[in-house]
């Protein structure tokens, strides 16, 4: 028989029982629905993390003295004592086609007070106009507005202001060691307040203007630990990073280059998991299915023995009886592949463009130095959908097999006799 | 620290009588508490006064400081810089437990936090916590001789292992102190952190009579992981049991410039 007999054949089959097949169907596209979704969601939630490691306060790439991390010392600025022409190397990095913007940073440890408080704090001098075209702590601001250069003006995070008791207006005494020995300390007012989400970062971080940093720790302009770099997609850094070291001849100017993939190495291989794990949740979900679909099939070709009884009587082969309710079971994973689809494809597009909020279920979340804010956000991933519709298929027919093999061994003589 | 003559105020005081009580030149068996709580007590006036200058060397810089250094007993001790210009005035209070620094350019008294307490004091190799933990060597630590004889260079010392007490809130694993028999000069202090390595070294020397003590007149600290690195503290003027009210060691005296 032509194939397409044996399709119409099993296409047919299923408008026996219509609630049973609707059923089953409902079963595999709920399956199916659940795997995307929650492949879709893991993929959210790495994308929300890299994204925040990545454009929140850090950079996807961050370029440093050769020297500088882990120990993070003053002294080890970008060209080594002498330092480097900042201005120039903002150009270079500019000029890199995926480059879509850069600042440069300057770190000191200190000391914070107002009043009676006084706290351990981490001073980090920006260029407030870089810095808010890389990344998004500053802009907007809780309150306030951005400090402006040699105005002795900071930004400090949220839970600094609550620690210090201090708010937009109010003094803050900023003591550091400089780079010349000295006890370095001045007066600033704060005119902005921050909120990362970041717990530790809001409480030590104080943000001020970078030639003001340098001014006060005594580092000369050309003095800088840092420029951070962002390119159009956390997934290109690491290729740009590649090229931002060769055209900066970051080896013979002993210059570390690194991609986030390099400055956050679990946050890298957490999302490599995510992105392979989708097999688990196919292999799990469809194993369950699967025997929702064995049992029904089951019900469904003992129910129908005495017609697979009349076929084998009058000549049709064992095989083709098993190709009957494999065709059967076939057309059963396309209509639930129907099912699942106008399941998941509307609620997908929803949580993917307007990620619902889950500020009910959890407050933020802090994983690996990344933030993750409660939403229900989710990512597509391409290859999971793809392997999801083969699965389900696949789950379909193979929870088929047995009863097909059963249907195929029907003692044709006994059955029709009534045994 | 602790008692050891070596807490910045007092600390750099480190005087001894040593015309007192020469030791007993063949005791047969020392009292290795007694030798320390009587090193501890010679070395401490119930108050001072001196005049200091701490030179700081680093890998990055060197910078030397004058400053003067009031003490009253274990609990309280005042240091103000004289010198360089730009920072004279720069003051810091110990008062029990806490350490207040004054800042002239801003005219601003800050409390330095629990968490800075191993910071460094000034830049020194000094920690803020060695000017607070003022208490007695002999009530943190158990003490034991660890060697009784003669130096390489012929000189007759003990060398005391301090162990701390279970229950002693203090950070060493263990201290090496070495004190000259015949006058009960400490010589050096080696700290060690609790894995066992060295962690600093103090040595002291030019031992100079002030206010009719001998005293070491010089301190230097070495950072074991800085090679090359050292404070050095040298007594210019030294005075004993001079006359300091508490109220001196106040917030309003530390804010009073110069």
């Amino acid at each position: 028989m032509h194939p397409s007999t044996w399709w119409r054949i099993g296409w047919r089959n299923l408008g026996r029982n219509r609630r049973r097949t609707l059923l089953t169907a409902l079963g595999l596209g709920v399956g199916y629905f659940a795997v995307v979704f929650m492949v879709g969601w893991a993929v959210g939630i790495s994308a929300e993390l890299v994204e925040n490691a990545t454009s929140l306060v850090g950079g996807q790439i961050e370029i440093h003295d050769a020297e500088y991390r882990p120990d993070r010392s003053l002294y080890d600025t970008i060209g080594g004592r002498e330092g480097a022409d900042v201005e120039a190397l903002l150009r270079a990095i500019d000029a890199d086609p995926g480059v879509v913007a850069a600042a440069p940073r300057v770190y000191a440890g200190g000391l914070v007070s107002s009043g009676e408080a006084t706290s351990a704090g981490l001073l980090q001098g920006v260029d407030p106009e870089r810095e808010t075209a890389l990344t998004r702590f500053l802009d907007p601001l809780v309150a306030g507005r951005l400090p402006a250069t040699g105005a002795y003006e900071v930004v400090v995070g949220e839970e600094m202001a609550r620690q210090l008791a201090v708010g937009v207006g109010d003094e803050l005494i900023v003591v550091a060691p400089a780079a010349d020995g000295s006890l370095a300390n001045d007066l600033y007012t704060v005119t902005g307040i921050y909120r990362t989400g970041l717990v530790e970062f809001d409480a030590n971080t104080a943000v001020m203007p970078l030639a003001d940093l340098q001014a006060l720790v005594v580092l000369g302009p050309d003095r800088i630990h840092e420029i951070a770099v962002a390119t159009a997609d956390p997934s290109l850094a690491d290729a740009a990073a590649a090229r931002l070291g060769a055209a900066l001849g970051a080896a013979e100017r002993g210059l570390a280059v690194a991609p986030w993939t390099e400055l956050n190495p679990v946050l890298t291989e957490y999302v490599t998991l995510v992105d392979s794990m989708y097999w688990i949740f196919i292999v799990i979900i469809f194993a369950i299915a699967s025997f929702g679909i064995a049992n029904t099939m089951l019900m469904a070709t003992f129910e129908r023995r005495r017609e697979f009884a009349v076929m084998l009587a009058l000549g049709a082969s064992p095989w083709s009886v098993v190709g009957t309710v494999l065709y059967e079971a076939l057309a059963i994973g396309v209509v639930s592949l129907a099912v699942g689809t106008a399941i998941t494809a509307p609620l997908m597009t929803w949580f993917y463009t307007a990620p619902p909020s889950l500020e009910w279920l959890y407050g933020n979340v802090t994983l690996q130095g990344a933030l993750l804010t409660p939403s229900l956000r989710v990512g597509y991933n391409v290859p999971a959908w793809s392997w999801a519709t083969v699965g389900l298929l696949v789950t379909a027919l193979v929870a088929a097999f047995y009863p097909a093999l059963r249907a195929a061994r029907v003692p044709p003589a006994d059955t029709l006799s009534g045994l | 620290m602790q008692g050891l003559p070596m807490r910045l105020p007092v600390l750099f005081l480190a005087a001894a009588t040593a015309a007192l009580a020469p030791a007993a030149p063949a005791a047969a068996q020392v009292d290795a508490l007694a030798v320390i709580d009587r090193v501890d007590r010679l070395l401490r006036g119930d108050s001072s006064r001196g005049v200091a200058t701490m030179e700081v060397v680093t890998e990055h810089w060197e910078r030397q400081m004058t400053m003067e250094i009031w003490s009253l007993g274990t609990d309280y001790s005042l240091v103000r810089l004289r010198a360089p210009q730009r920072e004279a005035g720069t003051a810091t209070l110990k008062a029990d437990e806490d350490i207040w620094n004054y800042l002239p350019k801003v005219d601003r008294t800050i409390k330095i936090p629990a968490s800075m307490m191993g910071g460094s004091w000034m830049g020194s190799h000094f920690t803020n916590d060695d000017l607070v933990k003022e208490t007695r060597l002999i009530e943190d630590y158990d003490v034991e001789l660890a060697f009784d004889g003669d130096d390489p260079d012929g000189v007759a010392v003990w060398e005391f292992r301090l162990t701390p007490k279970p229950e002693a809130a203090v950070v060493w694993g263990h201290i090496e102190y070495r004190i000259r028999q015949g006058d009960d000069m400490p010589l050096w202090t080696k700290f060690y952190d609790e894995d066992g390595d060295l962690a600093r070294t103090m040595e002291h020397g030019e031992f100079t009579e002030f206010g009719g003590r001998l005293v070491p007149g010089v301190m230097d600290m070495y950072p074991a992981d800085k090679p090359g690195e050292r404070t050095t503290v040298r007594y210019e003027e030294l005075e004993f049991d001079v006359d300091l009210e508490q109220s001196f060691f106040s917030l309003r005296n530390l804010q009073r410039s110069r």
